[in-house]
């Protein structure tokens, strides 16, 4: 008890030599000096929404052999090299799209990510979802139905994430080697692929996997299951990523990155 | 002679191939080899042999791990050549000279290429020449003979070698024939192969003196030593088997005379002694979620003792350990990892995990890690752990979907049965563990059969029958003495016709080095073609898990009549409850086999049935 009154004397004592001091200095100095902290703060606040609300990184999945690694290459420098093998790491960039480097005006940079599609290293997708502005699932549409069930399951599991459907990030479902004569057509990806969905939908409610979490569940039980009962944007474009065909890929990543 | 040598970035990026070896690959060795090898943390092994239709190649590789490169070299696999490693170390250095992260082409590498190898040739062949001194030489690679004539014999091979180039490159052409040749033992055997694997060059006559045919047969024998074992295992084997097909007898009892058949007068004893049916004991705990307990434990008692074991190391080890973390040493040298990999490979032997799994896994990381800069802060032994912590949850993690429920769905569609077949060692717990899955299944509204293809133990179908009793389900049983490959293929006609949509087959346990048996097995697998082949393992097990699962893929393969034989698809792990953090052998069996571990049963009754939790076996693991 004692001790309390020490600290508090000691306490009033300290106040009132503060105040002496204070009340020492011309006003007009406190006065800025409290002004500058206060815009400093609402600055650095400011600054914060701002960068949480502009993101500018395009993710780039799908499963292995799909080709995301040629149109990575492809966006960046317009040429796929020398080729590509299966990717052990994420290439990750920011970059000037190709066909924008001529462009005129100040074009802001993009970063692309491409996650490997492995599927020992599909944890790695969870470390770049939540900065995403827009995903991008790559499907070999020429070898499709036998891997159908496959793209579906992960493009599911892509659709109930968390933080995929809390900030209704937008998802192109992209059907690469479309050059080739005997690749499918867009519609019939997406039609194939919303009824593995269904399928998918009703087998995962059964059960509550301690591993496999689908934290959301996808459209609305009883109804067929359709891309647009989704929250967030479901579109799908066709692509060639080994001839360098993907306008309709730089469409949707300058629609969704901001300028 | 090398067939390619690809350089290319951990991303996926091919940066150069050499241009001079042009010959397409056949299939894909590359894919496969960053698939099956060095995603699956075996990248410690020495090479890989990759097999297509129409080729077969040899891989070996080599990592730059603070560039993020990976440098392989492709060849033929009956070829034995020597300077591949020593020419991807050089190719290695040069190329991290050159590299630049910005660059994509590196044309101009071509010339330095074509140096190297010329060098790396030289080389081998003066490798050879030195070491040839005496003259009886040895069937292995350090041939420790010199063989003048063989020499003078290369020699004499002018323009053989339809190489680019003119007499300048001849007669270093020359002496990688001949090195070729010494590599093999055998001079006759050299041409021989040139003459197949090489694409239009002719070939001198087989000049040299004595071939040895004794290390010409030593050396097919060496490659085909995995043959050999079990043509020796088989025709042990054979005399076991007796002429008459009478009772399977284990060891040397007396054979009864009176058939021990009971299949017959069982139907009134059963039903009075099945009073209750096992309709509703609670949910199963596959469908209960798990909570990970996050405790952070620090491994100070761990790092005692490794201090204890090497006191001297260890005094001086720390202190510059120390300094190292906080200034950010340069380059993580194998030395550096060494003793943090030695103390992380005993923690997991003491986990259960078998040795050489430990030992593979130890050298992957070291393979991964080497060449690295150490973040500053850090301490190597941190480094080690992040990265046996990632290679683990990488292999555990599944390389495919464990989604039973959307098989059988899928299964459902096509109005067929899905199958599923339990095999496994004795005593692992098949029987209890299939009474368990069949537990879970009828709980999602699945309708199960069981089929009673263990027809030698005494007491197995009655067993099922019981457990099929409780679970009000069909049976499908044959009684003792019967093949269990037949009674499986009747056991699913039945279940399409009653329209069940799940088999559940019950087989024999058996030891793997039981050839008999094992091709009994093999046999009921070609026969029924099933959706699932899961193997049942205890945790219990330790380094014998990888002699099981290695061998049963093995025979399941060696002994199959089709061209793709069905192997092992997945694994349960039984008795999880008797380990209480000696975990280590589902790292064993998932490691070795590559099959995901779709159940594990963790008690005795109905609902002790759960899935792998990845982050929790890591965290017990590396604890």
């Amino acid at each position: 008890m004692e001790e309390l009154e020490q600290w508090k004397e000691q306490l009033s004592h300290f106040y009132n030599l503060v105040m002496d001091r204070l009340r020492e200095v011309p006003p007009d100095q406190l006065y800025a000096a409290a002004a500058i902290a206060i815009f400093t703060t609402l600055l650095l606040l400011s600054l914060r929404l701002f960068k949480r609300a502009k993101s500018n990184t395009v993710v780039l999945t799908g499963l292995s052999g799909s080709g995301k690694t040629v149109i990575f290459y492809q966006l960046r420098d317009g040429s796929t090299h020398q080729g590509t093998v299966t990717s052990m790491e994420p290439n990750e960039d920011t970059f000037i799209l190709h066909s924008e480097k001529t462009g005129k005006g100040k074009i802001k940079p993009v970063h692309v990510v491409d996650v490997p599609g492995h599927s020992r290293l599909r944890p790695k997708l969870d470390e770049y979802l939540p900065q995403a502005a827009g995903i991008v699932f790559v499907v070999d549409a020429l070898d499709f139905l036998p891997n159908c069930r496959s793209a579906s399951e992960y493009l599911y599991d892509l659709l109930t994430k968390g933080s995929v459907v809390k900030k209704k990030i937008p998802v192109l479902i992209l059907c690469n080697k479309t050059d080739k004569v005997t690749a499918h057509t867009k519609e019939f990806i997406r039609r194939q692929i919303e009824k593995e969905i269904d399928k998918l939908r009703a087998s995962r409610s059964a059960i509550s996997a301690a591993d496999i979490a689908n934290e959301f569940s996808l459209g609305i039980p009883g109804e067929p299951f359709s891309f647009t009962q989704c929250s967030n944007k479901v579109t799908t474009a066709d692509a060639s990523g080994l001839t360098g065909e993907i306008s309709q890929l730089e469409e949707f990543i300058r629609e969704h990155v901001k300028q | 002679m090398l067939e390619q040598l690809l350089i290319f970035t951990r991303g996926g990026l091919i940066l150069w191939t050499c241009k001079e070896l042009g010959n397409a690959l056949k299939g894909s060795p590359i894919d496969t080899l960053i698939r099956s090898c060095l995603l699956e943390e075996r990248s410690g092994a020495a090479s890989y042999h990759y097999d297509a239709p129409g080729a077969s190649y040899t891989l070996k590789w080599t990592f730059r791990n603070e560039l993020g490169i990976v440098f392989v070299a492709v060849y033929q696999r009956i070829l034995h050549l020597l300077y591949v490693e020593d020419l991807l170390a050089k190719v290695k250095r040069e190329f991290s000279l050159v590299y630049d992260p910005k660059r994509t082409a590196y044309p101009d590498f071509d010339e330095t290429f074509r140096q190297l190898k010329m060098e790396a040739l030289a080389r081998a062949e003066d490798l050879k020449r030195s070491n040839l001194n005496p003259v009886a030489g040895n069937a292995k690679k350090q041939v420790q003979g010199h063989n003048k004539l063989g020499f003078e014999g290369g020699n004499k091979k002018s323009g053989s070698v339809a190489k680019s180039g003119g007499g300048a490159d001849g007669d270093d052409a020359n002496g990688w024939k001949m090195e070729n040749g010494h590599a093999k033992g055998s001079f006759v055997a050299k041409d021989a192969n040139l003459s197949s694997v090489v694409n239009g060059r002719e070939n001198g006559s087989p000049n040299v003196g004595a071939f040895d045919v004794h290390k010409l047969q030593k050396l097919r024998a060496k490659g085909g030593g995995k043959k050999t074992d079990t043509v020796a295992k088989a025709s042990k084997a054979e005399p076991n088997k007796k002429i008459t097909k009478k009772n399977r007898v284990w060891d040397d009892a007396a054979t009864k005379e009176t058939k021990l058949d009971f299949t017959d007068n069982v139907g009134e004893d059963g039903d009075r002694n099945i009073d209750f049916v096992a309709a509703d004991q609670g949910e199963s705990m596959m469908d209960k979620e798990e909570i990970v307990s996050s405790e952070s434990e620090e491994e100070e008692e761990q790092e005692d003792a490794g201090k204890n074991r090497k006191p001297h190391v260890k005094s001086k080890g720390w202190f510059s350990s120390m300094f190292q973390s906080i200034a950010g040493k340069a380059n993580l040298e194998k030395s550096d990892l060494e003793p943090a990999l030695i103390a992380l490979k005993d923690r997991l032997m003491t986990k259960n995990v078998a040795e050489e799994i430990a030992e593979k896994l130890c050298e992957s990381v070291a393979a991964s890690l080497e060449g690295k800069k150490l973040a500053s802060f850090t301490r190597v032994s941190s480094t080690v752990q992040a990265a046996m912590e990632e290679a683990l949850l990488r292999i555990l993690t599944p390389r495919r979907s464990i989604d039973i429920l959307r098989d059988v769905h899928a299964a459902k569609e096509q109005r067929k049965p899905y199958v599923v077949v339990f095999v496994g060692v004795n005593g692992v717990g098949k029987s209890t563990n299939l009474a368990k899955v069949a537990y879970w299944l009828l709980q999602h509204n699945v309708s199960v059969m069981m089929a009673a293809c263990d027809t030698f133990r005494s007491g197995a179908v009655e067993q099922l029958r019981t457990h099929a009793r409780r679970l009000q389900i069909p049976i499908f049983e044959k009684g003792y003495e019967k093949d269990p490959a037949v009674v499986a293929k009747e056991a699913i006609q039945e279940a399409s016709r009653n329209g069940s949509d799940v088999v559940l087959v019950d087989t024999a346990g058996r030891m793997q080095d039981n050839e008999p048996l094992m091709r009994a097995l093999s046999k009921l697998i070609y026969l029924n073609n099933p959706d699932l082949v899961l193997f049942v393992g205890e945790a219990l097990v330790g380094n014998d898990a990888v002699d099981q699962l290695s061998k049963f893929n093995q025979k399941l393969s060696d002994l199959s009549a089709s061209a793709n034989p069905r192997l092992i698809d997945g694994i349960l792990l039984t008795k999880f409850d008797t380990i209480d953090d000696k975990v280590g052998a589902a790292l064993s069996m998932v490691y070795i086999s590559g099959a995901p571990v779709m159940f594990v049963g963790c008690g005795q009754s109905y609902t002790d049935l759960k899935k792998l939790n990845v982050k929790s076996i890591v965290k017990t693991l590396l604890k």
